[in-house]
């Protein structure tokens, strides 16, 4: 579930439109205000447990939270991860900005939107560790989104704090897919606004695009999927607020359906605008840019449609037709 | 946000036990032979003898209190329909009865109706049509003709045509939508009603038309001077267009949508297990996760629809994907299951596909047209 009417979730939409709303996307970072707006209401340390220093805030408030920010440009999504990731670890919170890797202590790992974090948390085998940003020697890589993603070679720093952890890759994969994909269901949501917005201001032929049937029926093609990437995303939610340990399935899932639902919303998207959407003038590219980068993080759709498969091609059919009706099998 | 409304359905073990009751008993009907898996077994399956079976067991008419429904929650019934889908099993009799005329029946049937009527839907043994679509009005539903003229003694007299109704010709009743008064100028939802008619009655005549596949489950259906009682008219008069509207919701956001095509995938896993290509277990990866993804919308419904909303538009979110997830699930299994030899296909793989392949057309025609669902999706985004 996707709550975007709790407290939280509220909190971040009134941060997101004191900060400018939409037009906080222009520019290649949001305003510190913003990030500090988001400190000062705790923002950052929602979804972690109490005892580990955070809120304990429900996954469904805090999912309503990225919702509402989607997408400024600020390392929400990775802060959030970075301080689970933390937690998990029985380690101490990060204050700032954060991001996370994922590989062993001795090698170069990617860093999503690396510019901006103070701190990262790399979990590895069987550890969790934490680094100072500024003892890493991050180089950018080239990144499809704004929000560029950076890597580092581990080997050359030390962490400032390090901890065993029996979570498994799988359930890291599960945290970091799963916020991933609300975030996408909230940009592909989003870019629909703004298409929206377009064909009913644009006028060609004497008359608004939105009222072109041809117009009407490429956005409502592009509407359902968004639903769907909203409902796949909410379903992930569920699975990961539910149990930790059998989240990957839900967070799998979120991952093939919306990777492949971007493909037709943006489209969609760019078609109905025209040349302006092809535009660094226009808001648009600051949604399709960042969508396009996020359904490649961690492996494209095609990558975990194949792991789905070969998982469920392993299996008696009946364990598909469980998955299709549970979400695990 | 919440541009839609799509609630997500917790984990309920209770679903699950009635679930576990219902394949165990799809099971054993199928290995002792009655009934063999088909694709679009709702539609094209039908056996009044497996009907009775399942009213006997309590799995029609779930979700109405008295008047032999059960009393049962929107979920629990979809777990039913899920899972007689999944099985191919062949409901074709019961369903639409089941899905929408029974709902309809409990909120504009009269006491007489409702204590006629109702038992016999939940035994199994009693089953409507629907009366929509004419030869001058398919996706433009306001152009119907047929017409109910209200005569002095307050009965109906029914005049028209009616077709591509399915199962008419086994039908014990059907609703149709006509005209009771003429359209206010250009507003023509106004002056429209829904009837009840019996199919026994003088002046019905049913003439089935082969589709595509060589089947027989549609029809054309002529009223000629056809008496109706009073109590004939359902809901308000010149209330139709409003009433098939909700009507349309139920008919078109359930399981049927998506899973119609699932036996003939099912059966490629089987046949397939250790012998996938890494493409073909892509392929299977994606479809497994759009059928999940399009199962919690159409749950999500289910629920909606218990709670007295009527969620048009995401209804026609969840027919617009889903028939096109069919497709998708048939031509997937085609692309999967050319890998092998085709003799090392067998028989029953071969039958279920090429169903699947002759009986794609219509997912996107009935119920209402890719186009209308588009048009009702657009109106909701603002664009009409």
């Amino acid at each position: 579930m996707i709550d975007t009417q709790s407290l939280i979730a509220q909190s971040a939409a009134k941060i997101h439109e004191r900060n400018g709303g939409r037009a906080v996307l222009h520019g290649d970072v949001a305003p510190d205000s913003y990030w500090d707006a988001i400190i000062e209401n705790g923002l950052h340390l929602a979804w972690a447990s109490e005892d580990a220093g955070g809120f304990g805030a429900p996954l469904s408030e805090v999912a309503g939270a990225i919702w509402n920010m989607t997408p400024a440009a600020l390392p929400f999504v990775e802060t959030l991860i970075a301080n689970k990731l933390l937690e998990l670890g029985g380690l101490e919170l990060a204050k700032g900005r954060a991001s996370y890797a994922i590989g062993a202590a001795d090698g170069v790992h990617i860093i999503p939107f690396a510019d901006a974090a103070e701190d990262v948390v790399l979990f590895g085998d069987g550890h969790i560790a934490h680094y100072k940003s500024h003892d890493l020697e991050c180089r950018a890589i080239d990144s499809l989104s704004p929000d560029a993603d950076g890597a580092a070679d581990f080997s050359k720093a030390n962490p400032i704090k390090c901890a065993h952890t029996n979570i498994s890759l799988s359930n890291v994969e599960a945290i970091i897919l799963t916020l991933r994909s609300v975030q996408m269901a909230a940009a592909m949501d989003g870019a629909l606004s703004l298409s929206i917005d377009h064909v009913s201001a644009r006028e060609q032929f004497g008359r608004p695009l939105s009222k072109f049937q041809a117009i009407q029926h490429q956005l409502a093609v592009a509407a359902s999927q968004v639903a769907a990437a909203n409902m796949a995303a909410s379903q992930a939610c569920a699975a990961l607020s539910n149990d930790m340990k059998s989240a990957w399935h839900e967070a799998a899932i979120a991952k093939v359906q919306i990777g492949e639902s971007i493909e037709g919303a943006t489209s969609a998207f760019q078609q109905v605008h025209g040349a302006i959407g092809y535009t660094m003038e226009y808001d648009l590219h600051h949604y399709s840019r960042r969508l396009w980068a996020w359904r490649d993080a961690l492996g494209n759709e095609h990558i975990w449609a194949q792991k789905l498969g070969d998982d469920l091609a392993q299996k008696d059919s009946n364990k598909l037709w469980r998955g299709v009706t549970t979400g695990v099998w | 946000m919440n541009r839609f409304n799509f609630p997500a359905i917790k984990p309920n073990p209770a679903l699950e036990e009635l679930r576990s009751e219902v394949q165990a008993f799809l099971l054993a009907e199928k290995e002792a032979g009655y009934f063999h898996s088909e694709p679009e077994c709702w539609m094209s399956s039908s056996d009044p003898e497996f009907s009775r079976k399942m009213g006997a067991r309590g799995w029609i008419g779930m979700n109405w209190k008295g008047y032999g429904g059960h009393n049962r929650s929107a979920l629990e019934r979809y777990i039913v329909t899920e899972e007689t889908l999944r099985f191919g099993a062949p409901v074709g009799a019961h369903w639409i009865a089941d899905r929408q005329h029974a709902p309809m029946l409990i909120e504009h049937g009269t006491e007489a109706q409702k204590a006629d009527i109702l038992p016999r839907i939940a035994a199994g043994e009693c089953y409507f049509a629907i009366g929509l679509s004419e030869p001058g009005a398919g996706s433009d539903l306001a152009a119907v003709k047929t017409k109910a003229e209200k005569l002095p003694d307050g009965t109906w007299k029914l005049n028209g045509q009616k077709i591509w109704s399915s199962g008419a010709q086994h039908a014990h009743y059907m609703v149709s939508l006509v005209r009771t008064s003429p359209p206010d100028g250009r507003n023509r939802h106004v002056g429209l009603s829904q009837v009840l008619i019996d199919m026994s009655a003088h002046g019905v005549s049913v003439r089935p038309i082969s589709d595509l596949a060589g089947d027989a489950h549609f029809n054309e259906v002529t009223y000629d001077d056809v008496i109706l009682p009073a109590d004939a008219l359902l809901g308000e008069e010149g209330g139709g267009w409003q009433q098939v509207t909700s009507e349309l919701a139920m008919e078109r956001s359930g399981p049927e949508r998506f899973l119609s095509s699932y036996v003939t995938l099912e059966q490629a896993v089987i046949e397939l297990q250790g012998k996938m290509s890494s493409s073909a277990r892509a392929r299977l990866g994606l479809i497994y996760a759009n059928l999940r993804t399009l199962r919690g919308m159409s749950f999500g419904i289910a629920k909606l629809l218990e709670q007295g909303v009527s969620p048009e538009t995401e209804a026609a979110l969840v027919k617009d994907l889903g028939n096109s997830l069919e497709n998708k699930v048939t031509q997937n299994v085609r692309a999967m299951i050319g890998e092998l030899p085709i003799n090392e296909l067998s028989d029953t793989m071969k039958r279920i596909i090429n169903i699947g392949v002759l009986r794609s057309p219509p997912n996107s025609l009935r119920g209402g047209t890719t186009e209308v669902m588009r048009g009702i999706i657009a109106r909701q985004l603002g664009l009409r």
